[in-house]
């Protein structure tokens, strides 16, 4: 069944190529007639090798749809999430399957001038710069960084709203309100039903950097809720050649810290137009679950065409049984 | 000065006489521009001036009017510029239109509000507004 579905993933990227005649390009999605609307999506295959024991899994399988008209534009995004898992130890294997369709982003987007916009819907949670581009094929690891997954929601179902700026630098603040419960809520890392959040992004050549600061009404497993309070300062820099990427912020409630930091430094040097090696130092100390780790990861992408990529990294855990060794394959359509 | 001086400043001198000008230029509706709107258009970081739609006009990929500009104005490679409109198309943004000539980009411009596009200075009639020259 696996090595099926795997067959049909690399069938579907070759089908997929450039073609230049028709004027599809790999990665930028089809338009539908002269409707206001383009359709695409992407998909994710990975491995990982844990403590003498490996995962193969088709991790996403997601479709997109999206349109402006006027100033009004929308965006929708279903996704299969952990579609096909197949586990293998030394006593066996096992398999898992989740076929339910999940509602990933879906929004609308009022643009009101050159300055002002009003979001409504359930989007990605607009913290830090990882957070924007969170899907496999977009960044430059099959994994993530642990301060993206622990110190803020990923995903906010409400109002966002912005302000840009476009001089010598541009310049946006913007502010993220939920006030009820998350949109299909199975894969936010929190569940929560509220979230306020404010951010300053400031980008001149090279250089973006980023504040952002919120608080999130948080479920507990007894279905009470505790507030949660984060900070989060980011940075980018990015050539043609390279890009210094990092994030790191902290959490608390009125008690106290619950992640004291949670952070991480990441370069990525481009060998050519195709490779990219990869090295990121992480380390958190995260207070409410008692865990503090530190992280060294090399990585290793190859993409014969911007929208597919094939990843492969090493971690090394100060925790010495999280070191593992994780492989991807990805492609936007 | 030593001959070699004088003959380094004659070569500099000829490749600064042969150098091409070019212009971004719009409909004659639209005011002066700042060079981070242009980039803004052109990245489709925004789609308005004020309140009023503004239209980004490419030529086609491989135009070398169309390189010189996004190396010179939007300071970014071809494949940067690739790697950019993939993550663009996950957030639901689309590349500006392109045209296959200067001459199509100049008659659009004329007949449509918030059009803006680029070509050669020697193209550029009084029908259209300069704001932005460079030159390579």
């Amino acid at each position: 069944m696996f090595h099926k579905l795997l067959l049909l993933m690399a069938l579907s990227a070759s089908l997929l190529g450039d073609d230049q005649e028709s004027g599809y390009q790999l990665g930028e999605g089809v338009q539908i007639g002269t409707l206001p609307l383009y359709v695409g999506g992407y998909i994710s295959a990975d491995y990982q090798y844990l403590d003498s024991k490996s995962r193969y899994r088709i991790d996403d399988l997601a479709f997109l749809a999206y349109g402006n008209y006027n100033k009004l534009s929308y965006m929708a995004e279903f996704e299969f999430k952990e579609f096909y898992t197949l586990s293998q130890e030394q006593t066996g294997y096992s398999t898992q399957q989740d076929t339910a369709l999940h509602v990933e982003r879906l929004y609308s987007d009022y643009t009101f001038n050159e300055n002002y916009m009003l979001r409504v819907g359930k989007y990605n949670s607009q913290v830090g710069f990882w957070n924007l581009l969170p899907i496999n094929v977009l960044r430059e690891t099959t994994s993530n960084p642990v301060s993206t997954e622990i110190i803020f929601p990923k995903f906010t179902t409400g109002l966002y709203g912005a302000y840009s700026s476009f001089n010598e630098g541009d310049l946006t603040i913007d502010m993220m309100l939920q006030h009820n419960d998350d949109f299909d809520a199975e894969y936010n890392n929190y569940d929560i039903d509220e979230h306020y959040g404010l951010g300053i992004t400031y980008a001149k050549d090279a250089l973006a950097v980023k504040f952002n600061i919120g608080m999130f009404d948080s479920y507990r497993v007894d279905k009470t809720t505790q507030n949660l309070y984060y900070l989060l300062a980011s940075m980018k820099y990015e050539t043609e050649k390279y890009q210094i990427l990092s994030e790191i912020g902290t959490q608390s409630t009125t008690q106290g810290l619950t992640t004291e930091y949670a952070g991480y430094l990441q370069g990525v040097y481009h060998l050519s137009e195709k490779h990219a090696a990869i090295v990121r130092l992480e380390s958190y100390k995260d207070l409410l679950n008692a865990v503090d780790d530190d992280i060294t990861i090399l990585g290793y992408t190859y993409r014969p065409l911007y929208p597919v990529a094939l990843k492969a990294e090493y971690q090394w855990h100060s925790i010495h049984v999280e070191n593992q060794f994780l492989f991807s394959f990805s492609v936007l359509f | 000065m030593k001959p070699i001086s004088f003959l380094s400043l004659l070569v500099l001198l000829s490749l600064c006489l042969n150098a091409t000008e070019y212009a971004v230029v719009t409909n004659k509706n639209i005011d002066a521009l700042r060079l981070g709107q242009i980039k803004a258009f052109f990245l489709k970081k925004t789609s308005y001036l004020g309140a009023n739609p503004v239209i980004p006009i490419n030529l086609s990929s491989r135009h070398r009017i169309r390189i010189s500009f996004e190396k010179q104005v939007l300071h970014m490679s071809f494949t940067r510029l690739k790697s950019y409109w993939t993550k663009q198309h996950y957030l639901g943004h689309r590349p500006p239109i392109s045209m296959k000539s200067q001459e199509s980009i100049k008659a659009f411009i004329e007949k449509v509000d918030g059009a803006i596009g680029y070509m050669e200075l020697e193209k550029v009639d009084g029908s259209l507004k300069i704001v932005y020259k460079w030159s390579e």
